[in-house]
This record gives structure tokens, C-alpha cells and sequence, in this order.
């Protein structure tokens, strides 16, 4: 979906939130996405990763300025309407639910009174899930499992994706193929996505990185402008470098702390 | 995939409601009837089994929606209060004699007490501007404590004719079925389940989780208090007409979503059938197997259901699927 008028399809215009009453967790948050981006969002563990998110897709209301989607504000949306821009897979997914695969990725049409161009059989061709289509989803893989969900907001047809630390608890090679699956479908549906993520070495996979601390942007840029060793020291409070051996290869270096 | 199973489920439960017509204590034989037999038929049998029927869609469909809701295969309107809350306000009416001035006081009082269990339930489950289902399970079951001591009471003090009267439409009983309160009980558990199976695809989204539902287009707080006025409704006519019937809420819902799978635009029509023709087939069983004595329908659904579903549970895991 490309944006109207080129306005950023989301826009944090000096957000805040606060959980409780004391001071406020997020505080004047403000940046924009623009049509086709895909941006891993960096921090440590709360540091207010999965809070923007959810203040993105209207589950968290913020106490001042104001979220917009594709420039408009976002509680001017009816649900659904914003169900068809915007889709959210949040961190914690009951993975236990009495599903079968089909039955759960089609849920992805219930934003629509008649379905968009993509089938349910297309979107678990595109996921790699064709062959387990009848299965319960409690019985697949960790990394199919995931793959169901992601099938599921195929379907759902929006533009934005926003996903919470799906590539937690999951075994190095089910995160490499997520993150390629991603890559590759960011690539042929032109969809923009926003994956929270606390892990370095996935983050140098993304063409742009924020990195963030106490729900404030620490540096937003390619991999090699934002995971610089003073940065990530700030942000995880570790002395991490990013450095490449002889062949070019990326790798980490920490501070020893034995 | 599942057509064929609904369609012979839905022609087995069509089957029992007729057959349970014409027989009982005395079989009745559809194609010879006399005028004592057609009285017979008219004006017990009919209204019997249909307020059997009726209390056993609503509670077969009331503990899917519960079940789906609270993402807890636990749930059901007597673990949540709901029942106990409606057989205290309903016996309030009962032992008040309230019943034989208004005939729509019992299925009202029984509403009431429903509707503010529910209420209850619902703000005690309240944490964080969300329901929590674990919260609202423990307030269930706390209240659920409370009214059924208070119960004891009411009638530990009420005199014997009253007391009799009382216990046996506890334990669930369809013996005073007549025509006076069905158009009541209908009303209310058409509009539960027309309210709840118009809302199915929410239910199926929230369980997912609450942030799944909202990702889906759904207003999380709105579907659930439009769920849970639909099974104040069913629980309440059921208490109202049969009295608190227990395990059909609990047991019917596993087994058909065993049969038939998750999806609660087939599980909570399919549960309603399957409950209707369970309890028809509980409440035939209870007026026969002692005759002249009656057993109340509530025991023999517990007789007949728990033993079973633990078979299942043994068998595989029902729990989960």
C-alpha cells in the first residue's frame, strides 16, 4: 500500500505514556516510518520495545501527542479498517490453541466482508506450510508454529507489520529462516515491517535499525551507523564492538566478564 | 471436512429429542394414540422435553462460550458462579412464593441473580483495563462458594414442603416442567445464542489473546461483556426452568470439539444440540429408572457425564483438543 500525498505511513509525534502514575515510561516519543521500510527495533529487555509497538497498533493509548497512520490519526480508524492497514503478532502467542493450521490462518480474513487477492492455500504456499495444512497447530515446530501466525497476517493483507520478538525461543535456524521468510515476502507484497528484537547479531540482518533505551531513540540508521560500541553501550550497558575478520564476516566481540 | 460429522450429529440429536416424546415410564406409541395418551403427550411430555431441550442448549453453548473465553477448559457457568448466583436469586423466589403470583418472577429473579454474578465476577476479574481469565476464574469459584453456603442456609431454615421443593430443583429437576415458563426461557436463550453465534468469529479471534483479537478488529472489551451478557441470558433461563443441571456445561463442549474441531461458528451451535439431546436423554433415564420415583436430571448428567469424561480424559487429551 503506498502512502497519500508521500506522508510517512506512521507517525509518533512526541508520544507519551506512562503505565502507573508515577513518570512517564515513554516520554515525547517521536519518529516516522516511511512505505516499505523494514526496521528492527533494538533494546534491551525493558526498554519499551513491545510499549511502542502496542501504541502503534492502538492496544496502548497514549497520554500525550498523537500515533497516525498513513496520515491519519489512529483513533480516527474504525477496527476493522485499521485491522486492514495494520496487523500486530505480539511477543507471548498462545501456542497451545486447539487450532488447526487452516482454521487459524484464515482467521486473518476476519477484517473482510469479502476476502482480499490472497487465499488461505496461497499464503501457506508462501510460508513454506502448504503440506500442513490440517494439522493441529499445537503439534508443529517452534519455527512452524511462527510461520502459521505470520501465514495468518498474510492473509490479513496489511501494510504495516508490526512483530514482537518473533524470533524468541527459537533455535538459531528458525530464526535465519524467519527472518529470510520476511525478507522475501517484505519483498514480493511491498509490506513495511517493524520486528522488536534484543538480539545484536539479528539486528545486523536489518537495512535499518532504531536503537532505543527507556522508550527513547538512541540512533535510527543502517546497522553500521547505530551498532557502534559507545551505543551499545548505552543501550545494553556491555561493552559490545562489532568487528569483521579477514574474510569480511561480521562477528561480536563483548567485554570479559569472567 | 467436518459436514459429514455435523450433519450425524445434528440427525442423532434430532432423533433423541423426537424419540424422547413417546418414551418414559409409559411408552407411547406415535402411531395409535388414544386421547389419555395425546393428553399425556401434550401436556407433559411436550413441554418436558422441550424445557430439557432448551436447558441443555443453553448450557451445552453457555460452557463453549465460557470454555473459548477464558482460554481455561475448565470453565463453565457453575465454576464461574453464574448458575449459583441464579439458583439464589431463583430460590429466593421459590421459597418467597413469589412464583405463584407472576410466573415470569422466577425466570426474572434468576436473571437478576445471573446477571449480577456476572457483573460481580466480571469486577473482581478486572485488572489493568482488561479481564484476566485466571482472576475471574477465582472469583467465580469463590462466589460460587459463597452463594451455594447462603443457599444452604435459606433452606436449612425453610419449612420441609419448601425444602423438598427447593433441594430437587437444585440438584436439577424437570419434573415440574409445564408450557407457563417456556415462551420466557425460549426468548432468553434465542437471544444468548443469536448474540453469541453472531459473535463467533470474535470468540475465535480472542482466543488467540487479547492483543491478537485487537490486531484482528475486534473491540476487546466490548466482545467479552457481549459474551458473557449472552450466557447471563442462558444461564439464567436454564436455572430458571430446570434448576442447577451441572456437566453439561463442562463435558459437551469437549466432546464436540473433539468431533467437530475449535471453530466456535459450528462449536456453539453443535454444543447447543448435543447439550439439548444429552439432558433429554439424562432426564428420560431419571423419570424411568426408579418409577415411580424420579431422579433429578442434574445427578444423572453427573453420574452419566463425570465417569466418562474421564475415560476421555484418560483416552486422550480432550483438554487441548
Amino acid at each position: 500500500m503506498s502512502s497519500p500525498r508521500n506522508q510517512p505511513i506512521l507517525l509518533f509525534n512526541n508520544v507519551s505514556f506512562t503505565y502507573a502514575e508515577d513518570k512517564p515510561f515513554i516520554d515525547g516519543l517521536t519518529f516516522s516510518m516511511e512505505d516499505g521500510e523494514f526496521i528492527g527495533l533494538l533494546g534491551s529487555n525493558g526498554s519499551g520495545k513491545s510499549t511502542i509497538l502496542k501504541l502503534a497498533c492502538g492496544i496502548l493509548r497514549q497520554s500525550a501527542g498523537y500515533v497516525s497512520l498513513w496520515g491519519k490519526p489512529l483513533t480516527a480508524y474504525r477496527n476493522k479498517d485499521r485491522a486492514k492497514l495494520l496487523c500486530y503478532l505480539p511477543q507471548l502467542l498462545d501456542l497451545q490453541v486447539p487450532f488447526r493450521v487452516r482454521e487459524l490462518v484464515s482467521m486473518g480474513l476476519y477484517p473482510y466482508d469479502i476476502p482480499p487477492g490472497i487465499t488461505v492455500d496461497e499464503a501457506l504456499e508462501l510460508v513454506g506450510l502448504a503440506d500442513k495444512s490440517d494439522v493441529f497447530v499445537m503439534n508443529l515446530s517452534g519455527g512452524e508454529r511462527r510461520r502459521t501466525f505470520i501465514a495468518m497476517t498474510l492473509l490479513q493483507e496489511a501494510g504495516l507489520v508490526l512483530l514482537d520478538e518473533p524470533l524468541a525461543n527459537l533455535d538459531i535456524k528458525y530464526q535465519l529462516e524467519l527472518l529470510r521468510l520476511l525478507r522475501e515476502l517484505q519483498a514480493q507484497k511491498n509490506i513495511s515491517v517493524i520486528m522488536a528484537l534484543h538480539d545484536i547479531n539479528m539486528a545486523m540482518q536489518f537495512p535499518k535499525v532504531m536503537l532505543i533505551k527507556e522508550g527513547k531513540i538512541l540512533s535510527s540508521g543502517s546497522p553500521e551507523h547505530v551498532l557502534t560500541k559507545d551505543l551499545l553501550k548505552e543501550a545494553f550497558d556491555v561493552g559490545i564492538e562489532i568487528r569483521k575478520d579477514g574474510s569480511g564476516a561480521t562477528y561480536m566481540s563483548y567485554e570479559n566478564f569472567l | 471436512m467436518y459436514k459429514v460429522k455435523i450433519t450425524t450429529v445434528i440427525v442423532i440429536a434430532a432423533s433423541i429429542l423426537f424419540i424422547s416424546l413417546f418414551l418414559g415410564p409409559k411408552v407411547i406409541n406415535p402411531f395409535s394414540l388414544d386421547a389419555t395418551e395425546t393428553n399425556i403427550l401434550l401436556s407433559i411430555r411436550l413441554p418436558r422435553v422441550i424445557v430439557a431441550a432448551l436447558v441443555g442448549v443453553a448450557l451445552g453453548a453457555s460452557g463453549a462460550i465460557l470454555q473459548g473465553l477464558l482460554r481455561n477448559p475448565l470453565a463453565d457457568p457453575y465454576i464461574l458462579g453464574i448458575s449459583s448466583g441464579a439458583a439464589l436469586a431463583a430460590t429466593v423466589g421459590l421459597l418467597s412464593g413469589s412464583y405463584l403470583s407472576c410466573t415470569f418472577s422466577i425466570p426474572f429473579t434468576a436473571f437478576t441473580g445471573a446477571l449480577v454474578v456476572s457483573l460481580l465476577v466480571g469486577m473482581f476479574g478486572w485488572k489493568r483495563g482488561g479481564i484476566l481469565p485466571e482472576r475471574l476464574l477465582l472469583a467465580g469459584i469463590g462466589l460460587s462458594f459463597l452463594f451455594y453456603a447462603l443457599l444452604m442456609l435459606l433452606i436449612s431454615i425453610s419449612s420441609d414442603a419448601e425444602m423438598r421443593r427447593a433441594v430437587l430443583w437444585i440438584f436439577g429437576d424437570l419434573s415440574l416442567a409445564d408450557w407457563s415458563l417456556i415462551p420466557y426461557g425460549l426468548l432468553l436463550i434465542v437471544s444468548g445464542l443469536f448474540l453469541s453465534i453472531s459473535r463467533a468469529k470474535a470468540l475465535n479471534a480472542l482466543m488467540l489473546g487479547d492483543d491478537l483479537a485487537h490486531s484482528l478488529g475486534f473491540s476487546i472489551h466490548k466482545e467479552k461483556i457481549l459474551f458473557f451478557v449472552a450466557v447471563a441470558l442462558m444461564t439464567a433461563a436454564s436455572v430458571a426452568m430446570g434448576g442447577t443441571i451441572g456437566f453439561i456445561g463442562l463435558l459437551i463442549p469437549h466432546i464436540v470439539r473433539f468431533l467437530i474441531g475449535a471453530d466456535n461458528r459450528r462449536l456453539i451451535p453443535v454444543s447447543a444440540l448435543c447439550g439439548g439431546a444429552f439432558l433429554c436423554i439424562a432426564d428420560l433415564i431419571g423419570k424411568s429408572i426408579m418409577h415411580p420415583a424420579e431422579i433429578p436430571s442434574g445427578i444423572v448428567t453427573a453420574i452419566i457425564g463425570a465417569p466418562y469424561f474421564l475415560f476421555l480424559l484418560r483416552r486422550r487429551d480432550v483438554l487441548t483438543t
